[in-house]
């Protein structure tokens, strides 16, 4: 019979592979903004491999540790196999690898979005090794992630018959009482499973093409196809972070609160809203593309507008609800979530206004765009992920926090919420995004972002040296004592 | 000015849901029974949903009366002067760089190698429009110059290692 603690040794780690790139991944940010600022003097090449290494690293890692939190509570529902979450683990370690690589030996500087032709086409910046380093980089990852949904689906259908029973349609369609309902995280699982298939599967393809592209140029692609491939795979994935990690604020405040989190209809509803409005509004990145299809742009919008009503209306108001006069003992986990909830919520405005076809005219591209992503993804699905980790370092051993933990809470929040507002201000200002350097107007929001992001540097820090010692006593604690539910098999 | 508009917009739903989350945080520690809340904020839900669900549909009807991609109606004897515009690493080809104030001008944008953005900026540096420049399409731009003076094009599509570079002027005369 295997342990907790065997169960959770992948778990950990995803979330101390996640946590450490994260970590690093910061210190490009800074360095980047610094350089944008005039503090310091970056060159080009060395901008734009940050960059991509930044882009590219983030995204990477944040879904990785989510995947983490989506194994570990999904598998007290149903049987997921430690050998792909093992296989996930090691492809992604050889795709981080090649990938750092190609950027840093080979200078190879697309951005993530590997706009097609670029990766070919780099004006001589950069050759075939590094291109081809990154491309076949991110595929071996892609397929990690790719065995890792096909599992969880294998999973979920296995236990639950179908992925529409996943969803809990039975239940939407009053088949089924909303007490057999299946729980939020396999709700939650199962939409990850359907979009994040999809994502991966037009990510591949995307690349698969780059690949032969940059190997034979007389080989090329419809360059709109591609575009739309590329947002497809991008926007569905790093989206798909903040529904994997938001299993973790359902799990804990339950936990915490001792009040039921319980799934009705109007849950499901929302969450197969949240399934198909993932899927479709990738177009709110190709506003700019007047070729498009227009009902694919207005799609684009209209969507994006509908997307925010499921977690408007019902996730961050269930947050809210179940926190509100429940006498909730907060402590360093809790308070990430409540934390998330607010950094999501407060992230679907400017990404709302954004999305808003005669805004996005002025605003696209420039660095209102990192503005949102930062609130949604630092201030919501990072905190979720580092509130997890607190949660977890609580749940399985002795560790206490301290002073400092408190203090880097603070210092988390204050530092994104200004990052953020620093790069939405440097967006009014019309400050293009990725570019390399600043006219002296654009520099002051570089500098204030790139000192608030020293702040949540050292607050991430914080918080991963408390979880690397919870994994230094956890690795002293004596294996196999006890079990809860089903496990990995 | 929209990026106006957009930020002031952006700023007062931020407050307004910073400080539900503060009273609910401020809230939090006492301790009540939860049937009574669940049956209350259940119910202010459904109207605060409704309330949301109105108010988004008008502010996407009202947003997409006027797209940016359908070509303006002129006036009789007002034709756009037409600009072919063709970005490459790492600059821009304009077929025409000098207009005159309150002259439509219609940009047909498109690359001969990667993806570029064209982003039109004024004097003080705010942009005023933009579109993609693709390999294989054509992008259009419509917009008129009300004031006179210089104007710059800056790439707003990262393009490769000179991408900041990519810029260019135009030129608007009275």
């Amino acid at each position: 019979m295997q342990s907790v603690k065997s169960r959770n040794n992948l778990v950990v780690s995803y979330l101390t592979v996640g946590g450490l790139i994260i970590l690093v991944m910061m210190i490009f940010g800074v360095l980047m903004l610094l350089s944008q600022g005039g503090v310091l003097d970056l060159s080009p090449a060395a901008f734009y491999q940050f960059l991509t290494i930044h882009g590219t690293g983030m995204v990477g890692a944040a879904a990785f540790a989510a995947a983490g939190i989506m194994g570990y509570f999904l598998s007290r529902h149903v049987t997921l196999s430690k050998k792909v979450m093992t296989a996930n683990l090691v492809l992604f370690l050889i795709g981080v690898v090649m990938v750092i690589i190609g950027v840093f030996s080979f200078e190879y500087a697309s951005a993530w979005t590997f706009l097609y032709p670029l990766p070919q086409l780099s004006a001589n910046a950069w050759g075939t090794i590094g291109a081809l380093l990154y491309l076949f980089g991110m595929l071996i990852l892609g397929v990690g992630f790719l065995l890792f949904y096909l599992d969880t689906g294998r999973a979920i259908i296995k236990n639950y018959g179908s992925l529409a029973k996943g969803l809990g349609w039975d239940v939407i369609a009053g088949k089924k009482s909303e007490d057999d309902a299946p729980s939020s995280t396999v709700v939650a699982s199962t939409m990850v499973t359907i979009v994040n298939v999809t994502a991966l599967i037009a990510g591949a393809i995307v690349l698969i093409m780059n690949i032969i592209n940059v190997i034979n140029p007389a080989f090329t692609v419809d360059p709109l196809l591609a575009k739309n491939l590329t947002y497809a795979f991008g926007h569905i994935f790093a989206n798909a972070i903040i529904y994997m990690a938001v299993i973790a604020v359902y799990e804990i405040l339950q936990e915490y609160t001792n009040r039921p989190w319980k799934v009705n209809r109007v849950f499901l509803i929302a969450w197969t809203m949240s399934t198909v409005f993932t899927l479709l509004i990738y177009t709110h990145h190709l506003l700019m593309d007047s070729v498009m299809p227009t009902w694919m742009l207005i799609m684009g919008q209209a969507l994006s507008y509908a997307n925010g009503l499921p977690v408007l209306v019902v996730t961050a108001y269930g947050a809210l609800m179940i926190v509100y006069k429940s006498g909730i003992k907060w402590d360093m986990g809790s308070g990430l979530m409540f934390l998330s909830m607010f950094g999501w919520v407060v992230g679907v405005v400017p990404a709302i206004v954004d999305a808003t076809i005669v805004v996005n005219q002025v605003m696209h591209n420039t660095k209102w765009v990192p503005g949102h992503f930062h609130m949604y993804m630092a201030l919501g699905a990072c905190a979720m992920i580092f509130g997890f980790m607190y949660y977890l370092a609580k749940h399985d051993s002795a560790i206490k926090t301290n002073v400092m933990d408190r203090f880097a809470f603070v210092g988390y929040t204050l530092s994104i919420i200004a990052l953020s507002g620093s790069f939405l201000v440097s967006g009014v200002l019309s400050t293009p995004r990725r570019w390399a350097t600043h006219i002296p107007e654009w520099m002051g929001p570089a500098v204030f972002g790139g000192i608030a992001g020293i702040l949540g540097f050292l607050s991430v820090a914080i918080f991963v040296v408390h979880f690397i010692r919870f994994i230094r006593i956890r690795n002293k604690m004596v294996p196999g004592s006890s079990s809860d539910g089903k496990r990995l098999a | 000015m929209i990026q106006t508009v957009a930020w002031v917009v952006s700023l007062f739903f931020m407050i307004v849901i910073t400080v539900v989350f503060s009273v609910v945080l401020l809230k939090s520690q006492e301790k009540r029974d939860y049937t009574p809340i669940k049956k209350k904020w259940y119910k202010a839900r459904s109207f605060y949903g409704s309330i949301l669900i109105v108010f988004m549909l008008a502010v996407t009807i009202y947003t997409l009366r006027e797209l940016p991609y359908n070509q303006p109606v002129y006036s009789a004897g007002a034709e756009p002067t037409v600009v072919d515009v063709e970005a490459m690493q790492f600059g821009w080809e304009l077929s025409q760089t000098q207009f005159k104030a309150g002259e439509p001008v219609e940009f047909k944008v498109k690359s001969n190698d990667v993806n570029h953005g064209f982003g039109i900026y004024d004097e003080d540096m705010n942009i005023l429009t933009q579109t993609q420049a693709m390999p294989a399409y054509t992008n259009e731009v419509y917009i008129t110059f009300d004031e006179p003076g210089t104007y710059e094009v800056l790439c707003m599509e990262y393009c490769g290692l000179a991408h900041h570079a990519m810029t260019a002027e135009i030129t608007v005369t009275e």
